[in-house]
C-alpha cells in the first residue's frame, strides 16, 4: 500500500523569533497510506490540528518536507497549493464552519463554486452526497436551524463534493453526544469502504478504541510519541 | 465562465445574507450620490441654458456710466459708432424693470427689437402694433393670464398701459425670459416715461469676432463714460457665478462627504471577524485567493454600481421632474418668479465619470484591500 501522505521532519513554529514564539509541531516523520483510517491522538496542545493543517496544505511547515501523492507540497507556491488541497482533500472541522445564512444544497456545492464543473454535474453529484447522508429532505434549509448531528453530516458532505482522495476531519466528535459520535463514525466507514483515505485528529477515546481504525500516531508537545499500525 | 458566474451568484447571496448592513451602507451611499449629483446636474443645466441662450447675445452691448451707475444713453451715439471699422448691425435697445405689487414680483419689460429675433415665442407670436405683448412663462402663471388675455401694468401714476397678450416664451429659454414682458418700443417709451433721444443701452455686432476686443476699446476711447459689456465676458461672469454656488452648496456637503470618506477609511483598514472566519472557510475548502478577491470586488460593485445608479436616477428626478425643489433656491439666486423654472435635462458625462471614480472605484477598492489581506494568509486560523 503507497503513502498518499508523507511527512520528513516537518516543524511548524508560530510568532518565530518574538517573544511568544510557540513550536506547535516538531520534527514528525509519518506515512498515511492510501485507504486506511489514521487517527493522530493526543491531548489538547499536543499539535494535533496544526499537524492535520499542515498535511491538509492549510498552512506551510517551517521545516521539513510534505509530500502529497509523491510532490512535495511545502514549497509550492499558494496557487497551487490551493488546487492541491481542492483536489485532494475534504475538511471537516471541529466547530463544522458551515457558512450560515446559506442552506444546506448551497453549503455542500460552495467547494464547487469557482471550478468549472457544470451546473448540472453539481447538482448531480450534491444530491447523490445528500441522499447517502440521509439530508435529501432538508437541502433547502438555512443550515443555521439544523441540529449539531445534522450540521455535521452537512460539514462531511462538503468535504465529499470534491470527490477527495483524503478525508480530514479535527475533533469531529467534540461537540456531538455518544450516539451521534457512532453515526459518525459509521458515516466514515462507509467512506472509508468506497475507498477514502480518512485522517482524524482526536483526544475522544470512542474513535481511537475501534477495531476499524489502521493506524494511531499519538503526539505529545509537538512531536509524535508512538506510532502504530493495527 | 461557468466559476465567474456563481461567484457573482454567491456575492449577491452574501449581500442578501448581510442585507441590514449592506442596505445601510447602500441608502447612505445612494443618498450621497444623489445629493453630489443633484448639484452637478443642476448647476450643469443652468450653466448649458444660460450660455446656450446667451450665444445669440450681442458681441457688445454698449452702456452710459453717470457717477459709476447705469445711465440711458444718448441714440446720437450710433452715428458715431457706425463709423468706428470693424463694426456691424448696431440696435438700441429699450428696457427696464418693473415691480407687480401684484404679485410682488420683478418683471423686466423689453421693446421688441431686431436682437430679440432668436427668442421664439412657443405659442403665438411678439407684439406687431401697440397694446400687444408677449410674456415669458413665468409672468403667465403669476398673472394666471395666456395668449387673448389681457395685462395690466401701472407705475401708481398715470403711466399704466393695458396690453393684449399675442404670444408666450418657450421653457427651454424659461432662463432669459421667464420674468420677460415684451412690447412694442412706442408702448415701453411711453410707460417708462423715457426721452425720445435715449435708449437704455445699445447692442453692437463686430463683423469679425476676433476683432471684439479691438473694438470694444475704440469704443471706449471715443466714449469714455460709456461701458461696453463683451459676450465673452458675460458668458465668464455666468460661468463664475453658478460655480461659486455651485462650490457653496459642495462645501455645505462637505460633512456628509467625510463621513463617507471615513466609513470607506474604515472598511479599508479591516474586516470583521464574521467576515474573516468566512475568507478562511472559502480558502479551506478550495478558493483560491483570486476567487476571494473576485467575490468581494463583485460585492463592492452591487453595492457601490447599485447605490451610484439609484443616487443618479434619484438626482435626475429632483433635478428635471421635481424641479430641484430642495437645492433651487440656494443655486438659482433670489428672483421671486425662478421658483416656477424648470431647468431642461442637460447632463455632463465628464462630471458623471468623476462622479463615478471618486466614489465607486474607492468604495470597490476598500471591498477588495481588507479581504485581501485576509485571503493570503494560511486558511489554517478557521481550524482554532
Amino acid at each position: 500500500m503507497d503513502a498518499v501522505i508523507r511527512t520528513e521532519g516537518v516543524s511548524k513554529v508560530f510568532n518565530a523569533g518574538l517573544a511568544g514564539e510557540i513550536r506547535a509541531v516538531s520534527g514528525v516523520s509519518i506515512e498515511i497510506l492510501r485507504g486506511q483510517i489514521t487517527v493522530l491522538k493526543g491531548p489538547s496542545g499536543s499539535g494535533k490540528t496544526t499537524l492535520l493543517g499542515l498535511i491538509g496544505c492549510m498552512s506551510r511547515p517551517t521545516e521539513g518536507k510534505i509530500f502529497v501523492e509523491g510532490k512535495d507540497v511545502a514549497k509550492l507556491p499558494e496557487r497551487f497549493l490551493t488546487t492541491v488541497r481542492r483536489k485532494t482533500f475534504g475538511f471537516i472541522f471541529q466547530h463544522f464552519n458551515l457558512i450560515r445564512g446559506l442552506t444546506v444544497r448551497e453549503n455542500v456545492m460552495l467547494p464547487l463554486y469557482p471550478t468549472e464543473i457544470d451546473g448540472k454535474q453539481m447538482e448531480r453529484r450534491m444530491e447523490e452526497i445528500l441522499e447517502k447522508l440521509e439530508l435529501t429532505a432538508k437541502r433547502g434549509v438555512n443550515v443555521g436551524k439544523l441540529s449539531g448531528g445534522q450540521q455535521q453530516r452537512v460539514a462531511i458532505a462538503r468535504a465529499m463534493i470534491n470527490e477527495p482522495a483524503v478525508i480530514l476531519a479535527d475533533e469531529p466528535t467534540a461537540h456531538l453526544d455518544t450516539k451521534l459520535s457512532e453515526d459518525f463514525l459509521n458515516i466514515v466507514t462507509a467512506l472509508n469502504m468506497d475507498g477514502k483515505t480518512i485522517v482524524i485528529a482526536t483526544h475522544d477515546p470512542l474513535i481511537y478504541d475501534k477495531p476499524y481504525i489502521d493506524h494511531v500516531i499519538e503526539m505529545r508537545d509537538g512531536a509524535v510519541r508512538e506510532a502504530a499500525r493495527l | 465562465m461557468k466559476g465567474h458566474g456563481r461567484i457573482i451568484e454567491y456575492a449577491l447571496s452574501t449581500l442578501a445574507r448581510r442585507k441590514f448592513k449592506n442596505f445601510s451602507v447602500a441608502a447612505v451611499f445612494s443618498v450621497l450620490i444623489a445629493v453630489l449629483s443633484s448639484i452637478l446636474f443642476l448647476m450643469h443645466a443652468y450653466k448649458t441654458e444660460t450660455l446656450k441662450l446667451l450665444d445669440n447675445s450681442p458681441e457688445i452691448i454698449l452702456q452710459n456710466m453717470s457717477g459709476g451707475r447705469h445711465e440711458l444713453i444718448p441714440t446720437e451715439y450710433i452715428g458715431t459708432l457706425s463709423g468706428i471699422a470693424g463694426v456691424g448691425q448696431i440696435t438700441p435697445r429699450y428696457w427696464g424693470y418693473y415691480y407687480d405689487s401684484l404679485t410682488s414680483a420683478n418683471y423686466t419689460l423689453m421693446a421688441f427689437d431686431e436682437t430679440m429675433r432668436d427668442v421664439k415665442p412657443i405659442d403665438g407670436r411678439m407684439p406687431a402694433a401697440d397694446g400687444e405683448c408677449a410674456v415669458g412663462r413665468g409672468v403667465a402663471d403669476l398673472r394666471q393670464v395666456g395668449i387673448k388675455d389681457d395685462i395690466f401694468l401701472t407705475l401708481g401714476t398715470e403711466q399704466n398701459v393695458n396690453l393684449k397678450i399675442v404670444g408666450t416664451f418657450t421653457a427651454n429659454s424659461a432662463i432669459l425670459t421667464n420674468d420677460l414682458v415684451v412690447l412694442t418700443k412706442a408702448d415701453l417709451i411711453k410707460f417708462f416715461n423715457m426721452p425720445a433721444d435715449k435708449a437704455t443701452d445699445i447692442t453692437i455686432e463686430v463683423n469679425n469676432p476676433a476683432e471684439v476686443s479691438m473694438v470694444a476699446r475704440k469704443i471706449r476711447r471715443t466714449f469714455p463714460d460709456s461701458r461696453p459689456i463683451l459676450k465673452n465676458e458675460l458668458l465668464r461672469t455666468y460661468d463664475n457665478i453658478f460655480n461659486w454656488r455651485g462650490g457653496i452648496v459642495l462645501i455645505m456637503f462637505f460633512g456628509a462627504i467625510a463621513a463617507f470618506m471615513i466609513f470607506v477609511w474604515d472598511k479599508a483598514t479591516g474586516i470583521n471577524a464574521e467576515e474573516r472566519q468566512e475568507i478562511g472557510i472559502l480558502k479551506a475548502i478550495g478558493w483560491e485567493t483570486s476567487d476571494v478577491l473576485q467575490l468581494k470586488f463583485w460585492e463592492g460593485v452591487v453595492v457601490s454600481l447599485s447605490s451610484f445608479l439609484t443616487g443618479l436616477i434619484l438626482a435626475y428626478m429632483h433635478v428635471f421632474y421635481f424641479h430641484a425643489q430642495f437645492l433651487a433656491p440656494v443655486l438659482k439666486g433670489w428672483s421671486v418668479l425662478f421658483p416656477k423654472f424648470e431647468p431642461m435635462p442637460y447632463i455632463d458625462i465628464y462630471q458623471i465619470f468623476v462622479l463615478f471614480f471618486l466614489t465607486v472605484v474607492p468604495y470597490v477598492a476598500a471591498c477588495v484591500v481588507p479581504s485581501w489581506k485576509a485571503a493570503i494568509s494560511d486558511p489554517d486560523s478557521v481550524m482554532r
